[in-house]
C-alpha cells in the first residue's frame, strides 16, 4: 500500500482518541485574550507611531524656535513641519487600511501577505522619520555654521567645510544607524516565524 | 442577541471541535501546547464568526481559521523534541530482525511528519482529510500544480525514509 494511504487510514482511525470538549468548557474560552501575533504587530506599530511621530514633530519648544529664529533656519524649519504632518497622516491612514483588511478567513498565502504589508507601511514610515530627521539634523548644523552666535568663535569664512560636514555627518549616521538596529531588533524577533512560512508558500510561486 | 449569536457558534464548534482537535495535534507537541493552541484557534473562530455567511460549510471555513491561526498567528509553539530518530528506528528493525511491522512504519511516518516546515504539513493535513488539490489550493492560497508538486516531494520523502 502506498505509505500516505497507510497514514491516512491510521489517522481516521485515530479520530475515536480525540479529546471531546463540552460547551461548557468552549463557553468560558470566548472570553479569554488572545495570543495572537496580529494583536502583537497592532501594539507595537501604534507604540512606534506614536514614538516617530512625537519625535517628528511635538520635540520643539519656545527655546527650539528660538534658536530656529536665530540661526535663519524658521521658515525651512516650518516647511519641513508641514511636510511631516502630511507625511504622517498619510502613513497611518496606509497603516489602518492594511490592517482592517487582515483576516483569518483568507487564504494562508493572502493572510501572510496583508499582514507583511501593514508592517512594511511601519517599517517606511520608521525609515522615512530616519531619513527626514538626518537631513534636518545636517541642515540644522550647517545653518548653526553659517549664521554661529555672537562670541562663539566661530568664522563662517574661515572653517573648513569639508571637515565640518564630515564630522555632522558622521555624528548623525551613528544616531541613525543605533535607532535603526534597534528597530530591526524589534521586528525581526516578532515576525521571524512568519516571513519563514510565508518564503515556504512561495518559493514554488518564482 | 449576541448571546444567541454565542450559543450558535458554540455548538457548532462543539460539532465539529475534531477539526481543531486534528489541527493541534499536528502543530503541537504535549498537552498543553495542544491546549493553548486549542484556546488560540477557538478565539480566533469566535472573532471571525460574525463574519461568516453561510455560503461555505462551517467546517469548510473551520479549517482555514484553524490551520491560519496554527501557521501564521501562534507565537508559544515549543520545538518539536528530538525522541525520534527515525534512522536509528527503522535500524534497529531490521537489525533485531523483525519484519518491519506497520506499527513501526507509522511511528517513523508520524515523526516525519511533525519534522516538515509549517506549510508541508498544513499540505499533509489536508491530504489526511481528504481535501482534494482544488481545496488544498484554495486554502493554502497556491496553485494546484504547485499543491501537487510538493505532495509529491514530501511522498518521497517519506518513502526514502521507509526505504532508505
Amino acid at each position: 500500500m502506498d505509505e500516505l494511504e497507510l497514514l491516512k487510514k491510521d489517522w481516521k482511525a485515530r479520530e475515536k482518541d480525540l479529546p471531546r470538549l463540552k460547551a461548557s468548557e468552549i463557553y468560558p474560552m470566548l472570553l479569554k485574550k488572545s495570543s495572537s501575533i496580529v494583536k502583537w504587530i497592532f501594539i507595537i506599530s501604534i507604540i512606534e507611531l506614536a514614538l516617530s511621530t512625537f519625535l517628528n514633530i511635538y520635540l520643539a519648544d519656545d527655546e527650539f524656535w528660538a534658536q530656529v529664529k536665530n540661526i535663519h533656519f524658521k521658515n525651512v524649519m516650518i516647511g519641513i513641519y508641514i511636510f511631516s504632518y502630511l507625511a504622517t497622516g498619510v502613513f497611518i491612514f496606509l497603516f489602518y487600511k492594511n490592517y482592517k483588511n487582515i483576516s483569518t478567513t483568507d487564504s494562508a498565502s493572502q493572510l501572510m501577505k496583508n499582514i507583511l504589508k501593514t508592517r512594511r507601511v511601519v517599517k517606511y514610515y520608521i525609515l522615512y522619520v530616519l531619513v527626514s530627521s538626518g537631513i534636518t539634523m545636517i541642515l540644522y548644523f550647517v545653518f548653526s555654521i553659517m549664521y554661529p552666535p555672537a562670541g562663539s568663535g566661530i568664522d563662517p569664512e574661515k572653517l573648513n567645510w569639508g571637515w565640518a560636514l564630515l564630522i555632522a555627518i558622521g555624528v548623525t549616521l551613528l544616531f541613525l544607524t543605533l535607532l535603526w538596529l534597534f528597530y530591526l531588533l524589534v521586528y525581526g524577533i516578532l515576525l521571524r516565524k512568519l516571513k519563514r512560512n510565508y518564503k515556504e508558500l512561495k518559493k514554488l510561486e518564482l | 442577541m449576541k448571546k444567541e449569536l454565542e450559543n450558535t457558534f458554540v455548538q457548532l464548534l462543539e460539532k465539529n471541535q475534531n477539526i481543531v482537535h486534528k489541527v493541534c495535534r499536528i502543530y503541537t507537541n504535549d498537552q498543553d501546547s495542544h491546549n493553548d493552541l486549542f484556546q488560540e484557534i477557538t478565539i480566533q473562530l469566535w472573532k471571525a464568526y460574525p463574519k461568516f455567511r453561510g455560503d461555505a460549510k462551517f467546517s469548510t471555513w473551520m479549517y482555514r481559521v484553524a490551520l491560519n491561526t496554527a501557521i501564521t498567528l501562534y507565537r508559544k509553539q515549543k520545538r518539536a523534541p528530538k525522541t525520534q530518530d527515525y534512522e536509528s528506528v527503522h535500524y534497529k528493525i531490521s537489525a533485531s530482525g523483525y519484519d518491519d511491522t506497520i506499527e513501526q512504519q507509522l511511528k517513523v511516518m508520524y515523526a516525519a511528519v511533525k519534522e516538515l516546515n509549517d506549510i508541508d504539513k498544513a499540505l499533509v493535513f489536508l491530504y489526511l482529510e481528504d481535501k482534494n488539490y482544488r481545496e488544498i489550493s484554495e486554502t493554502l492560497g497556491i496553485s494546484e500544480v504547485n499543491a501537487r508538486v510538493k505532495m509529491n516531494r514530501i511522498k518521497n520523502k517519506l518513502k526514502n525514509i521507509l526505504n532508505p
